[in-house]
């Protein structure tokens, strides 16, 4: 355990670092992009060192780093050019959105991908274990942003049932309880499309392990016993087909789910982290994508992290692994 | 290991099914200048609907987007060759080096590895896309940068393994050199190992390339299906899905299902739990 918590403070190490040096790699000094080479040009010796002072560019690049490092640390993510906010400020408005949206499909997609791994493992073979598992293979071939984008234009745009631009209705004037039910109708799309996208990882981890499970002595000692169908299925094999969904999920879901989610988040203008890396992006607004960027690494470093923990937990088998 | 791929490929129905379509789709890209116009070229006829001479209508930029869906294709099964290779080429070379030189280097390596696995590796190239803006092999290289490690854990585990095993001990007690017994030992040995790993970073690569072009950070000339349904989605209000947006993510999804059935069968061959499954 003590090994791995090593690797989270080199990944946070490694992604702080590319933040640091990646923008610094680019032709051109920060002087020039801020006052135009022209003012450089005709600035005194004594006045180009008083600025290169007041930005802290006389320092040697490694004090910088540190000073950069720091400033992350005290939650200090510079300042937006384009909202003129601090970056932070701008993060803590879009992050809600992302938790809610990945939350609630990481529990709904685990649920329904586990029942239906465990029915299509209790019914290897058949017919209908064939068809859910070659659909669900199918489904796990679309990248996310169509399978939005196909639930977009089947429910938004033929049908017309359901909203899919924003968190809500803009200049609507709801409040209380009318707002709540605009923010949800928001939320069906986006969520369904999401869920959709990883109930694949979920069905197959369960199935497979559903598969394995049903070949076990205590399986055929429970129908000895007596037991009914529905009580083995859920039980006693279904009970045990969970673990590694749970402690796969954790992995797959993290990295998965996360930048899945910032995608379906673009495809219905979703104001969560990934609408705000798409706008950043397409404004320049390089602080605010670094910002960004940043906070979704260390929200998917903080449930591995935690997943890491728990899954240790929940199956001491894998204690030994390590 | 010595398991013939072909046999497996015989008996399983779906992965056969991806090979053959796997198969077409290259064999389309490949000839696709012989039926397409040139995919840049501008006309004054934008977003146009399907006739003759567009089969699919035309972009907002009056270019034909029949033409630049297959031209898409063909930057998506470039893109999945050219880094699936590079990103397996450099796992094969990390994973054995590690493996075969033990101690520190590889208590290094490996923990490099472990750190970067637990880094989503789209942020990272989104991060550098966003301020480079790198071409198509700018790209390639960039997604091999970031997607060797997960083969090169595995590689490395099972030369580990295969150094204990036998046939290689009694190749060194007849005095191979080490390079033969990589050559002719190690290498055939992970045959199955390095197609898995080579598909699934194909496959890895067409959907960050997809991907970085939808969020609209790939360079300005390169034709990608990514681009195109981020383009056609903005024009949401109009029927110009129809002919833009579906045919270019299902395009997409094609190339992706071929790959993941071929990969399905080479993971099943590999781990022989999954055999009856």
């Amino acid at each position: 355990m003590k090994k791995r918590w090593i690797n989270y403070i080199i990944a946070f190490f490694i992604i702080i670092t590319l933040n640091f040096v990646i923008p610094r790699l680019l032709p051109g000094d920060p002087l020039s992009a801020i006052y135009g080479d022209e003012v450089l040009l005709n600035l005194s010796d004594e006045a180009t060192d008083y600025i290169n002072k007041l930005y802290g560019l006389d320092k040697p690049v490694i004090a910088r780093y540190f000073i950069y490092v720091f400033s992350i640390f005290r939650g200090n993510f510079g300042y937006s050019i384009y909202h003129k906010k601090p970056v932070l400020e701008i993060l803590i408005s879009h992050l809600p959105y992302t938790l809610i949206l990945t939350g609630l499909s990481m529990l709904l997609a685990s649920i329904s991908g586990a029942i239906l791994g465990i029915e299509s493992g209790w019914r290897r073979g058949k017919k209908i274990d064939r068809f859910i598992l070659s659909s669900i293979i199918f489904i796990s071939g679309f990248p996310a942003f169509f399978t939005g984008a196909i639930f977009l234009i089947i429910f938004g745009i033929i049908l017309g049932i359901l909203p899919f631009q924003g968190a809500v209705e803009a200049y609507s004037g709801f409040s209380g309880f009318n707002l709540a039910v605009d923010f949800l109708k928001h939320l069906v799309l986006p969520l369904f499309s999401l869920v959709i996208v990883y109930i694949p990882t979920a069905y197959l981890l369960t199935r497979n392990s559903m598969i394995s499970s049903l070949k076990e002595p205590y399986i055929l000692f429970a129908r000895a016993k007596g037991l009914t169908d529905t009580r083995i299925r859920y039980r006693h094999a279904g009970r045990n087909s969970l673990i590694p969904l749970t402690t796969q999920m954790g992995i797959h879901l993290a990295t998965g789910l996360i930048t899945g989610a910032l995608f379906i988040e673009i495809v219905y203008s979703y104001p969560g982290m990934g609408t705000l890396i798409y706008n950043s992006i397409l404004n320049r607004d390089y602080p605010v994508l670094q910002g960004s960027l940043f906070m979704v690494t260390l929200l998917v470093l903080i449930v591995n992290f935690f997943m890491d923990i728990f899954y240790v937990k929940l199956d001491p088998r894998i204690e030994y692994a390590y | 290991m010595h398991i013939s791929v072909k046999k497996n490929l015989k008996k399983d129905k779906s992965a056969l099914a991806g090979l053959v379509m796997l198969s077409l789709l290259v064999l389309i890209a490949l000839a696709a200048p012989l039926f397409t116009k040139d995919p840049r070229a501008f006309s004054n006829l934008i977003l146009s609907k399907p006739d003759i001479n567009h089969i699919l209508g035309t972009n907002d930029l009056g270019q034909d987007i029949f033409s630049r869906l297959f031209y898409g294709l063909r930057t998506s099964i470039f893109i999945s060759i050219a880094a699936g290779a590079l990103s397996t080429f450099l796992s094969v070379i990390i994973g054995i080096f590690s493996g075969l030189t033990g101690g520190i280097i590889d208590q290094i390596i490996m923990r490099i590895i472990d750190a970067m696995l637990v880094i989503p590796s789209i942020i990272i190239l989104i991060l550098i896309s966003a301020f480079i803006k790198p071409d198509l092999i700018g790209l390639i290289i960039l997604i091999s940068i970031f997607h060797w490690q997960g083969g090169a854990r595995i590689i490395r585990g099972q030369t580990l393994s295969l150094k204990q095993k036998g046939h290689i001990y009694s190749a060194t007690t007849f005095g191979a050199k080490k390079a033969y017994i990589l050559a002719r030992h190690i290498i055939p040995d992970l045959g199955n190992i390095i197609t898995a790993s080579f598909l699934h970073n194909a496959r890895s690569a067409v959907f960050l390339e997809a991907g970085i072009a939808f969020i609209g950070i790939s360079a300005a000339d390169t034709i990608s299906l990514g681009t195109m349904m981020n383009r056609a989605l903005e024009f949401y209000y109009l029927p110009v899905w129809a002919w833009w947006l579906l045919p270019a993510g299902i395009m997409l999804s094609l190339i992706l299902i071929s790959l993941t059935l071929l990969n399905n069968l080479i993971e099943k061959i590999i781990d022989p739990r999954l055999h009856d499954a």
